[in-house]
């Protein structure tokens, strides 16, 4: 009990001498009377008020009928509570072992929206697409909603409490026998909680067994620093300290777990304004076989086979080691020239960083380099690895899979993961696993491996959980649960305390245990309170280790192993940009959003170079057959320049069986989304391998591409050209540098004339600053805006159609030759630009669309009649139609929860009416009523739009340009801001900062002929 | 010189010395209210009509069964996408309404221009449309998307104290297209009251005695009402006159006024109207020319009619010609690279299929009437009347669904397909509006019995005084 509810206990109403005294005759009584089984952390009036609750609704469900449903008022008002009023609660987000800190929006008890929580390190208030989209997953109906036995594949239901006996049973006898025959299978973790508790699982079942396994994971770095200093350490990036970053098959800034943090650090660096206020840019180098969102915001791009990466970087060893030592550089291509110059020169203030994906010996070459540029502790941190004798995930699933497959194992738990889908294909995980006598398996929905487990037991959401964690450089973070888990999901802590047989097996005392233990017990209720809201223990980071290089233990080259064949095809596999490792294949807002570069819906492609397809005699729009490690794959191809030739990548995640209705089921008869890579893959050589054939199949298929995927013919190619340097203006820094103001030249045309006078907006202005030179087009405000704004989901076969709902999009374009080697990509955030004298106001019959005085463009939904004029005459193409009734599915009774995910601030649109951006108008209105209730003016910053607030790299401003301090007004007033189509004369309110790249003096020439050559 | 050999009836020389007769044959004014009101007497009605009027009215009975699942479903069972979000649908609409064109210049303006050969013609092309009006008025009726709100187009007084934006073209377009519907309806149905009245006078069937005394309100044929009737006439042809040229100038402003490349053009109104008299006489002749000879009407509309409205098409095709050609010089001369794609795609891109139909039917058939046999024989004139149509629906799909697929953005871009729903209710309006024409020709005086005596007795007079 807390202390503040001792207190309320105070005076004690009782109705025997037993009751007053509590004596154990009495509790045994109460026991037998009322069974606490139902809620192991005892009945609070709160609790009891929630099961009456969830009672009385779920009375209605078992007729056919709709639910009777009353609203009744509380009697007392929970102190602090106003009803409606949105309430704020930091937490935190595991994904794959890396934390992100966030603040959650919750109205009247419902989390309804997810930012990130300023204050903690890892997200400084921006966000990843994932953490947007997992407020759905929270309320996906298809999330195991109970316990289950399987016998065979038919699951029944179960209590908890029949778990519970069956545990007593089983793990008593099992901690018995200290725990022989049994085993865990944990997901990657950086709660301290989970670290202790697995201690206390070590040291009272020495015998069982402990595995960790995450298909997308860090053996290989974990490896790499092993080999470099002896021992296994953690390497944290601090890009925004850098000046030059080179990086190495590696997408720092989208792909890697802790892109929110190094996408931030890198745009810190990306300013190259002059004057007073100084401003510093950063160089950007990517050498990579598939084109990344790192690639794309790089200054230089060197596509390249996934396996010569190795050989290319003992290279750079070596040529940076001769340039240190003076001697005579050897033959270098410019491009190698360039980077050794830029390292050498910047020393202290360069970063090598190597993906995942890259072997152990690649990282221990980085690791070397960045000791001898003076890099380490610097823009390089290392923190001592907390558990050094854990074996690789790789490892780990290679034995776990031998100890079953020698009946060493009786009984073994999964907490969370997936690994009967998700396994290498070699190890056949499934066909070991079997031969398990108990199977249980903690996971959020009833998956590939629940349905082959013995009991699956429902897994809490992060949302519905107390946890901790670390971030990145270690910061101990709290996740904090918003609501009682929907479904009675446990977390993985629970499940092994329940498995130790502990007292308290509720994830708040276990994270309160650990808390004392790791800050002490002094203050500790302060702490807590604090830490709790804050979300994170300030000061609590990791203290930076500095190993060592222990030399010759990996002398640099293999060299010539790695040096691929002409022709011969590699395949690389990567966690897909939107449903990760599989995790999130029914999340409809992720499989929704286009993936970056490749604008792909739904899907999975094999993606490879145009001039590799035509090699292989590979046309568009096809099926193609992969063979691989003797196994074969059918799934469409995607042609995208730039992309390393002879090489093709496929992201893991897709083609799964039990992931519900949106991502495939196949006892529902729902057809998978995508085509399953991890069919292919293998434990030896996980991230990428050769020996790959692909042959084309003339199946034809269509990929639902948010944007035309390649020309269809010449005339739209030129035209494209020609735009593209009008619509997203971009130079060089030099360039920049010699005319500051060159992106207000980029478009000459006559004066800009009104026939009419303008109005003069007296109050606020609202305008948005989308920043080209920070923006790395990673989908988090797309998914973010979809989530405040409550945008539909339309599914493939309305993507082919083209009508996606989303309000705000990226726009991709490839400048110059698509045939070059890498041809660069620029992305454009593009959204409602609130023109002040709107096209599509003039021409609404019904006066739906109108000018607010504020000089919003507003959209009244129940005034429009559909007649989509406005939308023809938009020059942004921004505006969305309603062409059906896109929530149809919440009039199903099993979808009811669904209901729970939408903001209250938001209309659902109906059918038939125009929807788009309205700078979230919800917010600037919440600002407007605080101000108001305060008497003081709004302050900038103080009203933030969804997109810009979950913006990891803070490319978007918004705010009041009548306020001439804000810094939306000021981003205005800069030299590189310029109004998309202002040629148009319609006064957009949106403008963008021109793109400038900072090329090597030496290669500048080559790759950039002159961005606005053309007008 | 050759003299020109024809036949006894063709009245297609232009001789000095003879003003062509206007009326072939031997027709007195007794003959020729037998012929027209023959058709709508006849006692046993031919399977043929029946036949036509199944296939007809199944097809109007599909559109309206489409309609429902529209209705029902959303605008999303059609084709119609994201930047397209106007295409068969606007595209069907302009067609029909171009179509609609021929009947009220004919009655209206060749009246006040005294083209007396217009008599025969009027009452037929003033009925198509009509018919083609409705048909047109169907589709900006359910294309949007919320039809049960359709009324919030039109200014009444309502207690949310709002108006429509009287600044939208759309909202001119409804003014438009509903005034120009009224307008010819009633001129049509003012021009009829005497045929409905020899009509009821004729007619052994105490029901349709009844009810064509009921529509032809007490016609006596007094002095005064002939007079009130000729006046109303004269009236109502000057308010059509202007509503001829202002109703397709609206239309077009629909695109003029928005600022899409390749919508965004001056030339619009005169280009579309001359557009619409181009569609709307290839309608008539298509129609005419079986009709004439399925009723046997040949001797009150003559090949000489049929040839002066095949001049009119073939003026009005150099017009749309003259207007495709000044429309692609702009777009290169405005410097606007925009404006320019525009026009390039519509004959390179990939609908490039569709810009060469128009330009082949529009522009290069129609000039196969200079030659006076492809102007007098009836079978070559439909085959012209034909493809002229297809040309124009192409012209539509041209200006309409081609400039939105590519918009100023390349990243927007998106090609278009029609539904099943968009075809099947386009074949359906053909349906509907077949079926309103087979009802026409079966009940109600297909040729303006009235005015063509007029023309018969001036010819009779005017041979008396040689």
């Amino acid at each position: 009990m807390s202390s503040l509810e001792k207190q309320q206990a105070g005076d004690t109403y009782w109705r025997s001498l037993g009751e007053l005294n509590d004596s154990p005759r009495f509790r045994a009584f109460l026991e037998a009377e009322f069974p606490e089984e139902l809620d192991p952390g005892g009945m609070s009036r709160r609790r009891w008020l929630q099961l009456m609750g969830a009672s009385i609704a779920l009375a209605g469900v078992a007729g056919c009928r709709w639910p009777r449903k009353e609203i009744l008022p509380l009697v007392v008002r929970p102190q602090g509570r106003v009803p409606g009023e949105a309430e704020y609660y930091a937490t935190a987000m595991d994904l794959c072992g890396t934390t992100l800190g966030l603040l959650v929006t919750s109205r009247d008890g419902r989390p309804v929206k997810i930012e990130g929580n300023p204050g903690h390190p890892a997200s400084q208030g921006g966000t990843h697409a994932f953490a947007q989209a997992s407020i759905l997953e929270l309320y996906d109906p298809d999330r195991s909603r109970g316990l289950k036995q399987y016998a065979g594949s038919d699951g029944t239901s179960k209590e908890w409490a029949e778990f519970q006996a069956f545990a007593e049973k089983h793990f008593a006898g099992l901690r018995a026998a200290k725990g022989k025959g049994l085993a865990i299978l944990a997901e990657a973790s950086s709660s301290p909680t989970r670290a202790a508790l697995q201690a206390r699982f070590a040291k009272s079942l020495p015998e069982a067994r402990w595995y960790e396994y995450e298909p997308i994971n860090d053996d290989n770095v974990r490896e790499g620093s092993t080999l470099a200093f002896g021992a296994p350490h953690r390497t944290h990036y601090r890009p925004e300290s850098a000046d030059v970053i080179v990086c190495v098959d590696c997408d720092l800034l989208s792909g890697h777990p802790n892109s929110v943090q190094y996408a931030r650090g890198f745009a810190a660096g990306r300013d190259p304004k002059r004057g007073p206020e100084g401003g510093r840019m950063n160089r950007l180098y990517a050498i990579e076989s598939r084109y990344t969102l790192t690639g794309a915001a790089a200054d230089h791009r060197l596509p390249m086979r996934s396996r010569e990466i190795a050989a290319w970087l003992s290279g750079l060893e070596e040529a940076i080691r001769r340039q240190l030592a003076g001697e005579k550089a050897g033959e270098q291509t410019p491009f190698l020239a360039a980077i050794v110059q830029d390292l050498t020169g910047s020393k202290g203030r360069s970063l090598v960083a190597v993906g995942a994906s890259q072997p152990s010996e690649v990282h221990a070459a980085a690791h070397r380099i960045n000791q001898s540029l003076g890099n380490a502790g610097k823009t390089v941190v290392y923190y001592a690895d907390a558990n050094p004798e854990r074996p690789g995930h790789m490892a780990a699933m290679r034995s776990l899979v031998a100890d079953m497959n020698a009946g060493n194992v009786k009984m073994i738990v999964v907490l969370g993961g997936n690994p009967v889908y998700n396994a290498p294909a070699d190890v056949k995980f499934s066909e070991a696993y079997a031969k398990v006598a108990e199977r249980v398996h903690l996971s959020p929905y009833s998956d590939e491996t629940s349905r082959e487990s013995t009991w699956h037991i429902p897994k809490a959401h992060f949302l519905e959980s107390w946890d901790d964690a670390r971030a990145s450089d270690g910061t101990y973070s709290i996740v904090q649960p918003l609501i009682s888990p929907l479904w009675g999901g446990k977390t993985s802590s629970e499940m092994i305390a329940v498995i130790l047989g502990e007292q308290s097996t509720d994830g708040q005392s276990l994270v309160r245990r650990t808390f004392g233990e790791l800050f002490g017990q002094q203050d500790f209720e302060a702490n807590w309170k604090k830490a709790v809201h804050d979300g994170l223990v300030a000061g609590s980071e990791g203290k930076p280790a500095a190993p060592a290089i222990q030399a010759a233990k990996s002398a640099p080259g293999k060299a010539a192993e790695t040096q691929a064949k002409e022709g011969e095809l590699e395949i690389v596999f990567c966690a897909d940009d939107s449903v990760f490792d599989g995790r999130f294949a029914n999340n409809g807002w992720l499989q929704e959003a286009p993936r970056p570069i490749s604008h792909i819906t739904w899907d999975n492609a094999a993606v490879m170079h145009p001039a590799t397809a035509r090699r292989l005699k590979i046309d568009a729009d096809t099926f193609v057959r992969v063979q691989y490690s003797g196994q074969s794959l059918e799934l469409p191809v995607y042609l995208l320049p730039g992309h390393a030739k002879d090489s093709v990548t496929i992201s893991l995640g897709y083609g799964r069986k039990a992931a519900g209705n949106v991502g495939g089921d196949s006892a529902q008869k729902i057809d998978s989304v995508g085509a399953n890579a991890y069919t292919l893959r293998t434990s030896s050589s996980p991230f990428f391998g050769s020996g790959l054939e692909v042959s084309p199949t003339g199946k034809a298929y269509t990929l639902a591409t948010t944007e035309e995927h390649h020309a269809i013919d010449n005339l739209s190619e030129e035209a494209r050209k020609e735009r593209g340097s009008e619509l997203l203006r971009e130079s060089t820094l030099k360039e920049y540098e010699a005319h500051p103001e060159f992106a207000k030249h980029a478009v000459h045309h006559p004066p800009l004339e009104s026939l009419w006078n303008e109005w003069s907006y007296e109050g606020h202005r609202w305008g948005m600053t989308v920043d080209l030179n920070k923006c790395i087009g990673c989908n988090a405000c797309v998914v973010a805006c979809q989530a405040e704004n409550n945008v539909p989901v339309v599914g493939r076969q309305l993507v082919l159609k083209g009508r996606e709902m989303h309000w705000i999009r990226i726009d991709r374009y490839f400048r110059g030759d698509s045939e070059a080697e890498s041809p660069p990509i620029s992305h454009q955030v593009v959204t409602c630009q609130q023109c002040e004298n709107a096209p599509c106001e003039q021409v609404c019959p019904v006066a739906a669309t109108v000018h607010s005085h504020e000089g919003l463009n507003d959209m009244v939904y129940n005034r429009c009649i559909g007649t989509r004029y406005c939308a023809n005459n938009c020059p942004y193409k921004v505006r969305r139609f309603n062409y059906f009734y896109f929530h149809w599915d919440l009039e199903k009774p099993e979808n009811e929860v669904k209901k729970m995910v939408y903001n209250p601030e938001v209309t659902i649109r109906s059918r038939g009416v125009m929807e788009k951006c309205t700078y979230c108008v919800q917010r600037v209105q919440a600002a407007k009523i605080v101000s108001k209730n305060e008497r003081r003016p709004i302050a900038d910053g103080e009203v933030m739009a969804a997109c810009q607030q979950s913006c990891p790299s803070r490319a978007i401003v918004f705010g009041d340009l009548n306020n001439r301090e804000s810094q939306v007004a000021r981003a205005q007033d800069d030299h590189r801001s310029y109004a998309m189509l202002a040629e148009l004369n319609i006064k957009p309110r949106t403008s963008y900062l021109a793109r400038v790249r900072n090329p090597h003096p030496s290669l500048d020439k080559a790759e950039h002929e002159h961005p606005n050559a053309t007008t | 010189m050759s003299t020109l050999t024809l036949p006894l009836d063709d009245n297609t020389t232009n001789d000095p010395k003879h003003r062509a007769p206007l009326i072939a044959g031997d027709q007195s004014l007794e003959t020729l209210t037998d012929v027209v009101s023959g058709i709508v007497e006849q006692p046993v009605v031919p399977r043929s009509w029946y036949v036509a009027f199944a296939v007809s009215s199944a097809l109007a009975a599909m559109f309206f069964a489409l309609i429902g699942y529209l209705i029902f479903t959303g605008v999303g069972v059609w084709g119609n996408n994201s930047p397209v979000f106007w295409a068969w649908d606007i595209v069907n609409f302009v067609f029909w309404v171009g179509i609609g064109h021929a009947g009220t210049l004919i009655s209206a303006i060749l009246l006040l221009f005294r083209q007396k050969w217009r008599t025969s013609i009027n009452r037929f092309a003033e009925a198509m449309t009509i018919f083609a009006v409705i048909c047109a008025g169907v589709y900006p009726g359910v294309h949007i998307g919320r039809v049960w709100f359709a009324y919030w187009l039109a200014p009444y007084p309502n207690h949310m104290t709002l108006w429509p934006n009287f600044r939208s073209p759309l909202l001119w377009d409804v003014f438009a297209v509903s005034t120009y519907f009224t307008v010819s309806l009633v001129f049509w149905y003012l021009g009829m009251i005497p045929d409905l009245a020899t009509l009821r006078d004729r007619t052994q069937s105490p029901l349709r005695r009844a009810l064509y005394g009921l529509f032809s309100v007490g016609w006596r044929g007094s002095a005064r009402q002939w007079h009130r009737v000729e006046r109303g006439s004269l009236i109502l042809a000057s308010l059509a006159t202007g509503l001829v040229l202002s109703v397709h100038s609206v239309v077009s402003f629909d695109f003029a006024v928005s600022q899409v490349p390749g919508w965004h053009t001056t030339i619009f109104p005169p280009y579309f109207v001359a557009g619409a008299i181009f569609s709307g006489f290839a309608m008539v002749v298509t129609l005419m020319v079986p009709a004439r000879a399925y009723f046997g009407l040949k001797d009150l509309i003559t090949v000489r009619h049929l040839d002066n409205m095949n001049k009119i098409i073939l003026a009005t095709s150099c017009m749309v010609g003259y207007a495709y050609g000044v429309e692609v010089f702009i777009a290169w001369y405005s410097g606007v690279h925009y404006e320019r794609f525009a026009f390039l795609n519509r004959a390179f891109g990939p609908y490039a299929p569709y810009y060469w139909t128009m330009v082949t039917c529009n522009v290069i058939v129609p000039h196969l009437f200079w030659f006076r046999k492809w102007r007098t024989t009836p079978a070559l004139m439909v085959i012209v009347a034909v493809l002229v149509n297809v040309g124009m629906w192409m012209e539509r799909f041209v200006i309409i669904g081609i400039s939105l697929t590519r918009g100023h953005l390349p990243s927007s871009w998106r090609m278009y397909a029609p539904t099943w729903v968009d075809i099947g209710m386009f074949i359906g309006s053909f349906g509907l509006f077949m079926t309103l024409f087979l009802l026409f020709c079966r009940f109600l005086p297909m040729v303006a019995m009235a005015e063509v005596k007029t023309v018969l007795v001036h010819e009779e007079s005017h041979a008396a005084q040689h």
